[in-house]
């Protein structure tokens, strides 16, 4: 029924997830990386819905894993932002390059 | 002007709008403005589960993703400093390392990826509900329990974390 | 894919469908705010022993026409230290979901803009996406009372988001559909669903009042405290638009209570004839409903605002438990009994006439047990006379 072939769906999925992969590496902001984690974390439920379209399969194995990462994401972004909370009142910076209080 | 023709308009335009927002999110020292984008991303990976059938994913990307991740990610804007980094977003030690490694694998998937020309197949007439409802509550009942559990332990966990000592 | 009428291409009738939608939805918005929003006054004033609005236009009709003018007509002020998108995009993300939500919306056989399979997800979901755009408001004014109120309401629209849910699940599991129009279809006759899952109907009218921002939940613009909350630096047509799009969810809340416990369209006369039929249907359709925003305005006249701490109490100690049981109730009771609803609607009514009693009864005792401690106190409040 559609017009554009399954690969593009891949494609844009995965530009999507190496844009998020750049970012947390670039990024120092906590919350920014908090932000492209989700954007990968997206990439791939795009990835996984395309694929549950590819075979024609009536139950919709892949479109349950979308939903299991939804459950990560919620989980991860709330627990992820309290430990930036936390640490934020502990010493007054989100940057990631000055949290080394823990190296040797 | 056939039906066809309207879906792969959406499409380009769906696809301007998660990779622009997206590399916006990287690209703007704004944080208020990227959380924007972010939200407008998830907004436009939704139309994509849309027009590839799956309108549940759709609604409950919208409800999880735009409704509370975003809230949730604007509290963290909101409660940490604005400014990010004085100098430059781009000369920094870790610039050359993420385009060595993103850059080629990024390319080589994305070519790779356009080798699948098969169109993707809707799925059950009408709807993916049913289908999704049954694999989640009948296959893959245990899971979707143990997925609430991990909602449990992360919401008591973070609670935990940012609830302050009641002698501070 | 249906070809359109006249000949039309199909693609291009699907183009020209969105654009017809949209903009009856958006007239349809208009109009209810106008509409409500002289109702609210004259309502008001005749609970308050006034006269309200009457000196433009016949009893007063055109004043709302005319407020709504000068709101056009105003100055577009931003203050220097807003933030610049945010500040213009909280607006939109406020109001474009609240007209998106009206395509779902059944009003007859027929008369619905697209009848989604999973109709009650997507309005929930739309639901969902105001929180952001209060909360980029509160933010963008660069105003602490604005950034309280923003953050008030985000906690609000979360928390009454559970019970609201949980409540539309409840029906969901009684009816077997999401689809706004088989929801409706399953209410033939006197057998509506307020008569089936009362509790379910209750809980969710106290959500739907606390989701759209009214009195006795209208704590994110509380005036006493917070000036006007979110709403503090907006003026003219942005604020219009917040204004208008809490009217327009009023009735879209209103709506989905009518189609999902009273039956939608259903009433006397309605499959007597294929087009005066869906005509009734819309009738009865916007009577119900206009029903219930009298009832909602009623609601505002009579109560007095909550507390903050008040207001989530409510909610996550006493709305989501007593949802949730109703919720398992209904499950256990729909599996043990197939064949039949009465054991649901039996449960639900013990449920609800317990609820409707023990709330006065605790809060009495609650009363009683402060005035004991006021006593020990020695406070003049302890006899329960005002302080003069």
């Amino acid at each position: 029924m559609s017009a554009i072939p399954l690969g593009a769906f891949i494609a844009v999925s995965a530009v999507l997830f190496f844009i998020g992969v750049a970012g947390v590496l670039v990024r120092r902001n906590a919350v920014v990386i908090l932000m492209c984690v989700e954007l990968m974390l997206n990439a791939t439920n795009l990835a996984l819905v395309a694929f549950s379209r590819r075979a024609g399969i009536a139950d919709e194995r892949g479109s349950v894993f979308v939903v299991f990462i939804f459950v990560v994401a919620a989980a991860e972004v709330a627990v992820g932002l309290a430990i930036v909370l936390a640490s934020y009142r502990n010493r007054p910076t989100v940057d990631v390059d000055e949290l080394h209080s823990m190296k040797g | 002007m056939s039906y066809g023709f309207v879906e792969s308009v959406v499409f380009a335009l769906l696809t301007i709008g998660i990779i622009g927002a997206a590399a916006g999110i990287v690209l703007l020292n704004r944080i208020t403005g990227a959380a924007l984008l972010m939200a407008f991303t998830f907004l436009c990976m939704a139309g994509m589960f849309v027009l590839l059938g799956a309108e549940t994913i759709a609604a409950f990307q919208v409800l999880i993703y735009v409704g509370a991740i975003t809230v949730l990610i604007l509290y963290g804007v909101m409660f940490t400093p604005q400014r990010d980094r004085a100098y430059g977003l781009f000369f920094q030690k870790q610039t050359p390392l993420a385009a060595l490694f993103v850059a080629p694998i990024a390319i080589f998937v994305a070519l790779y990826a356009t080798t699948f020309r098969d169109a993707p197949t809707a799925g059950a007439k009408g709807s993916d509900l049913v289908p999704l409802a049954t694999s989640v509550f009948r296959d893959y009942a245990f899971p979707f329990e143990v997925a609430s559990v991990l909602l449990l332990a992360a919401m008591i966990g973070a609670i935990v974390l940012v609830k302050r000592d009641e002698d501070e | 894919m249906a070809p359109g009428p006249f000949g039309l291409d199909p693609a291009l009738w699907a183009i020209l469908r969105l654009l017809i939608a949209i903009l009856l939805a958006v007239g349809l918005v208009f109009n209810g705010a106008l509409a409500q929003i002289y109702l609210e006054r004259k309502i008001q004033a005749i609970i308050q022993d006034r006269v309200g609005p009457i000196h433009t236009g016949p009893w007063g009709l055109l004043q709302t026409l005319a407020d709504a003018i000068k709101l056009l007509g105003k100055e577009d002020i931003r203050a220097k230290l807003t933030d610049h998108w945010f500040f213009l995009a909280a607006p939109a993300i406020v109001f474009s979901p609240m007209v998106a939500s009206y395509v779902v919306i059944p009003f007859a056989p027929g008369v619905v803009g697209a009848d989604l399979n999973i109709g009650l997800l997507y309005l929930t979901t739309l639901g969902s996406m105001t929180v952001l755009g209060i909360v980029i408001a509160g933010w963008a004014s660069n105003n602490k009372y604005s950034l309280i109120g923003g953050l008030r309401s985000a906690g609000q629209l979360i928390s009454y988001e559970v019970p609201q849910i949980l409540s539309l699940v409840t029906v969901v599991l009684v009816v077997g559909s999401l689809s706004m129009t088989k929801i409706v279809d399953s209410q033939q006759g006197l057998v509506i669903n307020a008569l089936v899952i009362p509790l379910a109907f209750v809980t969710y009218f106290i959500a739907g009042l606390a989701e759209t921002n009214r009195v006795p939940f209208d704590l994110p613009e509380a005036e006493s405290e917070l000036v006007a909350g979110f709403l503090t630096e907006y003026s003219g047509m942005r604020w219009g638009l917040f204004f208008v799009a809490e009217y327009g969810e009023v009735t879209s809340v209103c709506s989905i209570i009518t189609a999902l416990w009273f039956g939608g369209w259903h009433g006397p006369l309605v499959d007597v004839h294929p087009l005066l039929g869906p005509a009734l249907g819309v009738l009865w359709f916007t009577l119900k409903t206009y029903f219930f925003v009298l009832v909602f305005m009623w609601v505002r006249a009579t109560l007095p605002r909550f507390r903050i701490d008040q207001l989530m109490s409510l909610c996550w100690k006493l709305l989501i438990p007593l949802t949730l049981t109703n919720l398992l109730l209904t499950a256990a009771l729909l599996l043990l009994f197939p064949q039949t609803i009465v054991p649901v609607a039996i449960a639900n009514w013990v449920l609800l006439i317990g609820f409707a009693a023990a709330v006065p009864y605790f809060q009495r005792r609650r009363l009683v047990g402060l005035r004991a401690r006021l006593a020990a106190q020695g406070s003049p409040l302890a006899a329960g006379q005002r302080p003069s």
